[in-house]
């Protein structure tokens, strides 16, 4: 038995320790480059990858190594297929550490069956599902994107604040749209606002009027909208104009953005909406470089893709090498206060302090501060459409 | 406003109207004619080649793709049509490229299982193969994403200004997609009905479907009536594909849900007869809009003001729109499984 | 080369190719993917009963699939009192009035003759129970979802341990193929094909909406498991213990602090090994046993009729053979298969995500794999199980190689060699296509034929 179990351990060992070799730190990027959001993940990859190539770029981190990003398909759906594309980098490509995965459901999936188990750190730029506060994750498990959970409250607050007492809500029927219609139906009930229906749609659909009809009769005059601004959400959106069935909208997180004016012209104006961020300095800042790097800067989950490659090699740097286990145990100390603030762009600065020593504290596009779970608290603008484009009109 | 007074009456009952023309009757209309030209196609291979082509729906997307390709070439070097669509000036090019593919598909995939006589079930599980290979190609060529190709006018009549014309309370919406949807779906249909009814070749195909060895023996081609059926499909399967991206948008994966109402269509109908593939897909479309739409704001319209219901007077939640399709398509099977008009002929 | 060679040398390549990844890639995560060809390998076989033996054209894989996810759910999770306080007595109620209509609804189908009273007793019958049992089900189900949303909001399960879940899973898709067959079987093979398919689509959409059962699109995450986790074992004395045992000859000489090093990292990974290790025995246990069950079926007297009645239906209906009967058997023992391989793929994800479902992934791939492994063969479903999943994990780290090799003389920065690698992954649909297309013009009857008796001489 031993005899038969030898060679295939040395060889896991080997491949283990395969990772630290040469001038390369590979790191796993796991999105759903196919399946149903496989429209937003290249502008994610490309992102979390423009961090990594700033960091290889200064030829600061450890010494000047270079970071080389090992992309991987999640599917978004198929956890089996997930587990299999993480399970290939970690022990076969041998990450230091994963960047992604994307849908709450395959990144539960990973992060139980392969990433906790092996010890290595996964940053979810976008898995925003309230079960995931509680997985049982040993602190591997990192999200920069925060739980649907708050916005609901947030966005019911902005609601309130503006005298909207009656809305329809429509939601993409997935965890995320699910979770924070439930979660916004609550918030809203509670500050006296009422719902007068809740209707899901189905991403990747064309025709959305069945839906649109159903809920413009319900009587409301606001239609929230809790979806994706590529898919389903924009084809509700388009649809209710169209027929003229709404003329005011109330937007999520994965709505705003400037393609969905683009695409929709200036009906959209006076819409308002949530949108993770606060500090819109950094979120400014890396418009401009997302801009020169040919990403759409606006679309769901960029700027939480770039923090989450950035917390990553921070991390590394501080760490002192491309140990997962070290990894690990930096990632609250680059990402939390006390510490220098490094905003988009400065990675090289950063690197530059943990080389000395010092300490930082990573605020990036998105303003990053993790909770004990190692979750993004989460401030969330109010914006509006006001002359084609999103306005920031309030930091909650 | 609800007064049983003889003018506020009648406002009441257009507006209600109104109000079911632009949320069921329009929107019917026009994706049901999208699904009648999908439908006809697969109903015309079932009745020819005897099979149920699960490709359809990517071959639908392969032709748009190729749509999409031309007219952004023809919008670069600005070419257009005016306040119409440029994609309807691609199509052409489009439905040629696309009819070389299924003539080829035809001559490496199908022909094979048609010389050895081979069960309805291997033709469907040769289509699935070429479902997954056109799925993987549309995607390498153009990617996953959703596509926007159209341009020109959006609207023949806007809702907003609907209602200052009408002094109603409700707007009607027309799109120019919906108008070019429902009448060029018109004028296809009363092409291919001509061609089915009047020309050697359409009566051939009749025959043919009708009794195979009948129509081997009085001296028609098979292979020419298999030919002409799939250089019908391409070219129906392409323009419905193409109005149907005019009216929404252009994403791979759409095109291969499609499939499914698709199915329903041309079952419900009557699989083979090219009528009932029409009717199948007003129906489906029908079904899967009103069965979800919620008519409360409807009745209040028509009902005295204290009699207005509280519900949302909806038979079932929208988030079973795509199982509606489904639950007629079993029903059918199991009462009629010929579909409403009895299908199985030409 | 006689069949039994030639069986025996397809697997022989099966193996190496496994070993390939195991030595070229890593043996984690060789082992990932043997575990996911197990599964599929007995999901194969439970369509190739119904397929291969009986020739019925089941595309509802996915629909039995599902099902078998849902008895892991309900099997293992624990119950939630607060749910079941919420809304338990009125749910009780709605389901005895459920059960009541259609108990009248057959009732009155038998007793009254075919006329139009019949069409009007039925419908009266149907509306009255549907508004009778939607009054007391849809305050029920208000209740139960409102019941913390965020973790629970569902009615839970029975807390018993996930191993179970897999006999539930089949009895689940058994029960559901009953009432499915009675219903479809008497369509024509194409028929059939569309009808199961629009069910499965049905089941799914059942799942991601009823959220009071399956807590539907939100998903059931943290499924108990029937193997240790990674964690515990890396904490534990015995099996930290048992891997410096096994690694003695590597840890000697080391310095103390590159031995403590080595030594963790060495638990890691031995822990994922061990806990895949486990889950592969599992299921090659479930699989031997699944298919030493269906050689025998195959050939046994109830095997031949099968295949008689597969051949020439009416002939075997002429020889006094109970066609309808017999397919509604053979129907329901594959289902049931197939629900017992989706409850082991919920166990193995540990989670059910009712959105994950799509006819490619779990109807059409799984049909590839008996048709390529060979319909109406045993060995060649689990074949095929094995081969396809191998080629649909590795199309994309093949296909991204590829093309990085056949574009290596374009410039890095060529648009087109850009947009050929970002496809890469989308070479995964094209080769499964080409692979299933190619072995049916050339190879019909899959890499291990169908045996026969006048093939085996």
């Amino acid at each position: 038995m031993k005899k038969l179990l030898l060679p295939l351990t040395l060889l896991t060992a080997m491949t283990g320790s395969a990772m630290a070799a040469g001038n390369d730190v590979k790191v796993g990027v796991l999105l759903g480059f196919t399946g149903p959001i496989e429209s937003l993940t290249p502008d994610m990859a490309n992102s979390a990858e423009l961090a990594f190539k700033e960091a290889s770029d200064s030829s600061l981190l450890l010494g000047g190594k270079k970071i080389v990003p090992v992309r991987a398909d999640s599917t978004c759906v198929d956890s089996a297929a997930a587990t299999a594309a993480g399970e290939r980098l970690i022990s076969s490509e041998g990450v230091a550490a994963i960047y992604g995965a994307d849908c709450s459901g395959v990144t539960g999936a990973v992060a139980k069956n392969v990433a906790v188990p092996n010890g290595v750190v996964m940053i979810s730029p976008s898995a925003t599902s309230p079960g995931l506060s509680t997985i049982k994750d040993n602190g591997f498990f990192f999200r920069t994107s925060p739980s649907d959970a708050r916005q609901g409250q947030v966005l019911a607050a902005v609601l309130k604040s503006r005298g909207i007492k009656d809305v329809a809500v429509t939601y993409t029927n997935n965890d995320y749209g699910k979770g924070l219609a439930d979660s916004f139906n609550n918030a809203f009930k509670a500050v006296g606002g009422k719902v007068s229906i809740t209707a899901a749609h189905e991403d990747g659909k064309a025709d959305y009027s069945a839906e649109v009809g159903a809920l413009s009769a319900a009587g409301s005059k606001h239609l929230a909208v809790f979806g994706y601004l590529d898919q389903g959400g924009k084809g509700i959106i388009q649809a209710s104009l169209d027929s003229g069935a709404f003329e005011n909208f109330v937007l999520a997180d994965g709505m705003i953005g400037d393609s969905l004016i683009k695409a929709i012209g200036k009906d959209l104006t006076g819409t308002v909406g949530t949108v993770p961020g606060g500090a819109s300095k950094g979120a400014a800042t890396y418009s401009d470089m997302a801009g020169k790097a040919g990403i759409k800067k606006d679309g769901p989950y960029v700027g939480e893709s770039y923090d989450a490659g950035a917390l990553i090699v921070l991390a590394m740097q501080a760490a002192g090498s491309a140990d997962r286990a070290a990894i690990q145990s930096k990632i609250m100390m680059v990402a939390n206060a006390p510490g220098e603030k490094i905003m988009p762009g400065e990675i090289a600065k950063g690197l530059k302090i943990l080389a000395g020593g010092g300490d930082i504290d990573y605020v990036g596009a998105t303003n990053v501060e993790f909770n004990e779970v190692g979750e993004v608290l989460g401030s969330f603008k109010e914006v509006e459409v006001k002359g084609g484009k999103f306005a920031t009109i309030k930091i909650y | 406003m609800h007064s049983w007074g003889g003018r506020a009456v009648l406002t009441d009952v257009f507006d209600a109207l109104i109000l079911l023309s632009n949320f069921v009757i329009i929107p019917v209309l026009t994706y049901g004619s999208q699904l009648a030209l999908g439908a006809l196609g697969i109903t015309l291979i079932y009745g020819i080649l005897r099979f149920a082509n699960f490709a359809h729906g990517d071959l639908m997307a392969f032709g748009t793709m190729v749509t999409v390709l031309m007219t952004w070439w023809l919008q670069s070097i600005g070419v257009g049509l005016g306040p119409l669509p440029t994609a309807l000036l691609a199509l052409p090019v489009a439905i040629a490229i696309t009819i070389v593919m299924v003539l080829f598909i035809d001559k490496s995939v199908f022909k094979f299982y048609r010389r050895k006589r081979s069960a309805p079930a291997l033709f469907v599980i040769a289509s699935i193969g070429v479902m997954f290979v056109l799925n993987g190609i549309v995607r390498f060529i153009i990617g996953p994403n959703d596509q926007r190709f159209s341009d020109g006018e959006r609207f023949i009549i806007k809702a907003r200004a609907f209602k200052q014309m009408t002094g109603l309370n409700e707007g009607l919406a027309i799109k120019v997609s919906q108008g070019l949807t429902i009448s060029i779906a018109f004028l296809l249909v009363v092409a291919l009905f001509w061609f089915l009814q009047r020309t050697r070749t359409g009566k051939a195909m009749r025959a043919y479907s009708d009794n195979e060895d009948l129509a081997l023996l009085s001296g028609i081609n098979p292979e020419r009536v298999v030919m002409v059926t799939w250089i019908i499909t391409a070219t129906l399967a392409t323009i419905a594909g193409t109005l149907y991206g005019l009216d929404k948008s252009f994403k791979p994966f759409t095109y291969f849900q499609l499939l499914l109402p698709l199915f329903a269509a041309a079952i419900v109908g009557g699989i083979g007869n090219p009528l009932g593939a029409i009717l199948g897909g007003y129906v489906v479309a029908f079904s899967e809009v009103s069965i979800t739409y919620a008519y409360k704001k409807f009745l209040k319209y028509l009902v005295p003001e204290n009699w207005e219901p509280d519900g949302l007077v909806q038979f079932l939640s929208t988030d079973y729109k795509f199982a509606v399709s489904f639950i007629i398509l079993v029903l059918v099977l199991l009462i009629r499984p010929t579909g409403i008009l009895r299908g199985r002929v030409i | 080369m006689s069949n039994a060679q030639r069986s025996a040398l397809s697997f022989a390549v099966m193996a190496a190719l496994l070993m390939v990844v195991g030595f070229s890639q890593s043996w984690p995560l060789m082992l990932t993917i043997l575990n996911l060809c197990l599964i599929s390998a007995v999901m194969a076989l439970g369509v190739n009963i119904q397929w291969g033996y009986a020739g019925l054209f089941n595309v509802g894989t996915m629909g039995f699939a599902a099902l078998g996810g849902v008895a892991a759910v309900l099997v293992s999770k624990a119950p939630v009192p607060e749910a079941w306080a919420a809304g338990g007595s009125n749910l009780f109620m709605g389901a005895l009035l459920f059960a009541l209509t259609v108990a009248a609804t057959v009732v009155a189908y038998r007793r009254i003759p075919k006329g139009p009273l019949r069409v009007l007793a039925l419908s009266g019958i149907i509306i009255i129970g549907i508004i009778a049992t939607r009054y007391f089900f849809d305050p029920a189900i208000a209740d139960i979802e409102a019941v913390n949303p965020a973790v629970t909001g569902y009615l839970g399960g029975l807390g018993l341990p996930i191993l179970f879940s897999w006999a539930a899973g089949g009895l689940f898709a058994a029960g559901a193929a009953w009432i499915i067959g009675k219903i479809t079987l008497g369509l024509r093979s194409d028929y059939l094909a569309i009808a199961t398919l629009g069910i499965s689509e049905i089941i799914i959409a059942l799942l991601k909406n009823e959220d009071w059962l399956t807590r539907g699109v939100k998903n059931v995450a943290g499924l108990s498991r029937p193997v240790p986790y990674e964690v515990d074992l890396q904490k534990s004395d015995w099996f930290i213990g048992g891997t410096e045992w096994l690694n003695s000859s590597a840890l000697e000489g080391l310095a103390a602090s590159d031995r403590a090093d080595l030594l963790s990292n060495l638990v890691i990974q031995h822990s994922g090994v061990f806990v895949k290790l486990g889950y592969a025995g599992l299921f090659t246990v479930v699989l031997v046993v699944v298919l030493g069950m269906s050689v025998m079926a195959l050939n046994s007297p109830w095997g031949r009729m099968m295949r008689a009645i597969r051949d020439n239906e009416v002939s075997a209906a002429a020889m006094g053979k109970d066609v309808t009967g017999r397919r509604l058997q053979v129907f329901i023992v594959g289902s049931a298969v197939v629900g017992i391989a989706g409850a082991m793929l919920t166990t193995l994800d540990g989670q059910l995500t009712p959105g994950s479902y799509n006819p490619l992934r779990f109807t059409f791939l799984i049909w590839v794999m008996v048709i390529v492994g060979g319909s109406g063969n045993n060995l060649g479903s689990v074949l095929g199980g094995f081969l396809i999943w191998f080629i649909w994990i590795e199309a994309e780290p093949v296909g991204v190689w590829l093309i990085d090799f056949a574009t290596s003389w374009m410039d890095d920065t060529s648009p087109l060699r850009l947009h050929l690698m970002d496809s890469a992954q989308h070479m995964r649909l094209f080769m499964m296509g080409l692979v299933l297309l190619l072995v049916m013009r050339f190879n019909p009857g899959g890499i291990l034929p169908e045996v026969t008796k006048a093939r085996a001489q």
